[in-house]
């Protein structure tokens, strides 16, 4: 009974955000300075008429949220009539518009950019997951040695180590060896099997080791920390004078409940980098959704912002859900507010 | 919960593999997101299956293939509002006559052309055999309808070249009949660069809507040395060779062009051989390339100028005082080019004195003599003018008691933060204050119509014809959209602008020209800072033979005088 109201009380909350986020996020991009229509309309002898087809088509000639002449006209549905809820209507039949730079549908765009980011990004955490959990458990159990603090400075240093500078490093090392950009051989195609996916694997080598390297730091200390904390405990001090090894002492007691930060950690994380990967797609020109974002900024392509920005919105939301939900799962004292 | 934690691992593990090979199935961008009927657009697109996968063993000869590298590819396939990277559009497309040199034509499409005595018809023989890439012919009666659906449609990127022309007929299927409406003294080169021939096959029976929204691979049929085979957004675009050409095969038999987030790799990618050719080299990058012995770093004069514009609208918000010529000058003795291209060309480029650099040959007026730095002088100037510093904090007040600080902007570029703190220094030494600020390209184009700025520094591109780089000071192109980013508004300029537009003797027309130079050099609608060279680079070990006379080794002609070394 619990569980389930605490389930249903973090659905809520997911939810409300979200239609926060989902206003805010049209706001947002009104609020900007510019004029996205000019950047479509770059000729000086474009007649007036063209001009207004184009902002027709991309329902800018509507008042943003409300049209007060119409409605002091009696016309209450058409008063509606605004950007604001084309937008809204749009957004509930999963239509995000269609991108003003590129004229090609959000939804679509966003989706085969997300998948990208999301390889990406799953490498490189997957690396971080298992390197950071060794390494910071080996710390922690080596805690004071020098062993510990080689570790522990690791750990800083490659956290603290800008992504964009690793990245450019790793790509002069491996120069010659490994590609210098893109995401597949000019020209391949998913139908040549697994050609396609070798050349893929291939161009994801050098950009997964560096997310790897960067979040692995992170999780080395994260996982120092939380074990260095568990093992200061009594009942490991129990466990050890029960005579148990070293081995099922980590194993059976202190690892499980410093996974508890881990696992937290690691839900959040995947919620953030799937728009935060924009250093190290931009360094290895990996076509991902990082890079989409930062290039949409640059020309104001509203569509794609508001797309990419409630996209974004909505991992980090559900990746805290999920995140709250294991919490409660793995540490059954976790349940009340 | 050990068995869990195994499961987790076990299932993450899974999950990346999975989603590898996902992200491999997903979708891919294809230019055809707008569904058309275009008439032959498939094929083209399935042509080249065979290549990709025989990497060793062809039976015949491997294909030639050269790689650029560049930050950005272009914007769209449909040349009717493409606008960027017209280098690439001018390997798909040809014109009816190709430039020399500065001011010698050759012909394209044109085998050859007079003009009557009055200047008014002129005729083209057409070249015959000419077929456009999806085999249909170009003949006069083709490039006909060509003209004159440019000229209809008002096609925005390039229908303003042909303003004058009245009428375009063909004759017979050789000859082409062009009238003008008056005498016009660059004809030959508004038929050039961009006027291109586009075929009634792919575009007759378009609507407007329909041409606009146009986005087909077909959209780059032309009849130029190469075809479009795929372009898959922000990623590469690969084209082949046209076997047909005119003038002969090309010998580079397919073109890849990749797209790179940022230039600093592309410098690596060039070194690691991942590219044959950087299109444009940072300027940051010359040192390291030009230290490979396989590479050849090329400096070359170009068409492209930077600038301070200070605006000159009547109806600017500028403050009075920067109206005053006095001022002006003033602050072009504080205006230091040597420092700027130090610092924000590392040494490419050259100081700058009108609006049309040296490489436009005696077009550029050479008389004018450059105001060289020299604060001293501008103090001179301001304190004799009556610009004084009443309150010693190092800034004059003007004429009204207001102190003489000027709104200073520019694009958020690494070299333009540091050129614009070199322009504040040099005014603050003759006590103008002039803070910088920089911002996205879209802010500084939302100043405009209202000309809401004081000083902002901004570059062109220009074209080789010097009509277009005057064409920017006349009063029409103030007006919401138009050319004009100063203000500037003159009778006697833009009568003299009206006059070289129809001046057809060319010695009569480049005095019209030098007088027009002079008169901006003297208002100073802009202080012209630098002609900034255009810097490639190429891996000599692969490639050779690229003609230098463009300023740019992918441009048409001179890219086709490139092949493989042996």
């Amino acid at each position: 009974m619990e569980r389930r109201d605490y389930l249903v009380r973090k659905l809520f909350f997911a939810f409300t955000t979200l239609v926060v986020v989902a206003v805010f996020n049209f706001l947002l991009f009104r609020i900007l300075p510019g004029d996205p229509v000019r950047l479509i309309i770059h000729s000086p002898r474009m007649t007036r008429e063209a001009q207004e087809r184009i902002r027709a088509t991309f329902g800018l000639d509507k008042p943003v949220w409300f049209d007060g002449e119409r409605f002091q006209e009696g016309d209450i549905l058409g008063a509606f009539d605004s950007q604001f809820t084309a937008y809204v209507r749009n957004l509930l039949r999963g239509d995000l518009g269609v991108s003003f730079a590129t004229r090609q549908d959000v939804s679509e765009l966003l989706a085969e950019r997300a998948w990208r980011t999301v390889v990406l990004v799953l490498g490189g955490d997957v690396i971080a997951i298992f390197l950071g959990m060794t390494i910071g458990l080996i710390a922690a159990w080596r805690r004071g040695t020098p062993l510990d603090t080689g570790i522990l400075l690791f750990g800083l240093f490659s956290w603290a180590l800008p992504t964009f500078f690793l990245g450019i490093i790793l790509l002069i090392l491996a120069r010659g060896h490994l590609p210098t950009g893109g995401m597949v051989t000019a020209g391949l195609k998913p139908e040549a099997g697994l050609l396609y996916w070798a050349d893929v694997g291939e161009h994801l080598i050098l950009p997964t080791i560096t997310m790897g390297i960067v979040y692995t730091g992170e999780y080395i200390l994260i996982m120092r920390s939380g074990v260095m904390e568990v093992l200061a405990e009594d009942y490991i001090l129990t466990a050890k004078a029960k005579g148990l090894s070293t081995f099922r002492t980590l194993r059976d007691h202190a690892l499980k409940n410093a996974m508890l930060p881990m696992v937290t950690m690691i839900a959040l994380t995947f919620g953030y980098t799937v728009g935060g990967a924009i250093q190290v797609e931009t360094v290895f020109s990996w076509p991902g959704i990082g890079r989409l974002m930062y290039e949409a900024v640059q020309k104001r392509d509203y569509p794609v912002l508001q797309g990419s920005f409630l996209l974004l919105a909505v991992s980090v939301v559900l990746a805290n859900l999920l995140a709250d939900l294991l919490y409660s799962v793995l540490d059954p004292r976790v349940k009340a507010e | 919960m050990k068995t869990n934690l195994w499961k987790l691992v076990a299932v993450l593990v899974v999950l990346t593999l999975v989603l590898a090979g996902l992200a491999g199935c997903a979708p891919s961008s294809t230019p055809t997101e707008i569904p058309t009927e275009p008439p032959e657009a498939e094929p083209t697109e399935e042509a080249p299956p065979e290549e990709e996968p025989t990497e060793e063993a062809p039976p015949e000869a491997e294909p030639v293939t050269l790689h650029i590298g560049l930050t950005y590819i272009w914007d769209t396939a449909n040349p009717t509002f493409g606008w960027y990277n017209y280098g690439l559009r001018n390997l798909l497309y040809d014109t009816l006559i190709e430039w020399g040199d500065i001011d010698t034509f050759e012909p394209n499409l044109a085998e050859s052309w007079d003009v009557s005595d009055d200047g008014l018809v002129w005729t083209f023989k057409i070249r015959e055999g000419v077929t456009f890439h999806d085999g249909t012919p170009c003949t006069a009666e083709e490039i006909a309808w060509s003209l004159n659906w440019t000229i209809e449609n008002e096609v925005e990127t390039f229908s303003f070249y042909l303003t004058n022309f009245e009428e375009v007929v063909a004759l017979d299927p050789t000859t082409l009949q062009v009238t003008l409406s008056e005498p016009v003294g660059n004809m030959e080169t508004a038929l050039l660069l961009f006027t291109w021939i586009l075929p009634p096959s792919v575009w007759e029976g378009m609507t407007y809507d329909e041409i606009m929204e146009f986005e087909d691979i077909a959209a780059a049929t032309g009849t130029g040395p190469y075809k479009l085979v795929e372009w898959v957004e922000g990623e590469y675009l690969i084209l082949e060779a046209n076997e047909n050409y005119w003038r002969g095969a090309p010998a580079i038999d397919r073109v890849i062009y990749h797209e790179y987030a940022t230039d600093d790799v592309m410098i690596q990618a060039l070194l690691a051989g991942d590219i044959d050719v950087i299109d444009a080299v940072p300027s940051t990058g010359v040192q390291s390339l030009e230290g490979a012995e396989n590479v050849e770093v090329l400096i070359m004069d170009s068409l492209f100028i930077d600038e301070l514009i200070l605006n000159s609208h009547e109806n600017g918000t500028q403050p009075a005082s920067l109206n005053d010529p006095t001022v002006r000058l003033a602050m072009e003795y504080a205006f230091d080019r040597d420092q700027i291209i130090t610092v924000g060309y590392l040494g490419y480029g050259d100081p700058a004195t009108t609006v049309l650099p040296t490489s436009m040959g005696d077009w550029h007026n050479s008389d004018i003599q450059p105001i060289p730095f020299n604060p001293t002088e501008g103090n001179r100037i301001l304190d004799e003018a009556g610009y004084v510093d009443s309150d010693n904090d190092g800034i004059r007040e003007d004429l009204d008691g207001n102190p003489m600080e000027y709104r200073l902007y520019a694009t958020d570029s690494a070299a333009n933060a540091r050129i614009l703190e070199v322009i504040s220094d040099g005014l603050a030494q003759i006590g103008i204050s002039a803070p910088p600020t920089v911002m996205d390209e879209d802010s500084l184009i939302g100043l405009y119509p209202d000309f809401d700025f004081d000083l902002i520094y901004w570059g062109w591109g220009l074209d080789p014809d010097p009509d277009f780089a005057m064409l920017i000071f006349t009063c029409d192109q103030r007006e919401e959209g138009g050319w004009n980013d100063s203000g500037y508004c003159d009778e006697e300029f833009d009568a003299m602008y009206l006059e070289q537009a129809v001046t057809v003797d060319r010695e009569a027309r480049r005095q019209l020209m030098w007088q027009m130079q002079a008169k901006l050099f003297e208002d100073r609608p802009y202080f012209v800072s630098t002609y900034y060279n255009n810097i490639q680079a190429y891996r000599s070990d692969r490639f050779t033979g690229f003609g230098m006379g463009c300023g740019d080794i992918l441009w048409k002609w001179c890219f086709l005088e490139g092949q493989p070394v042996e």
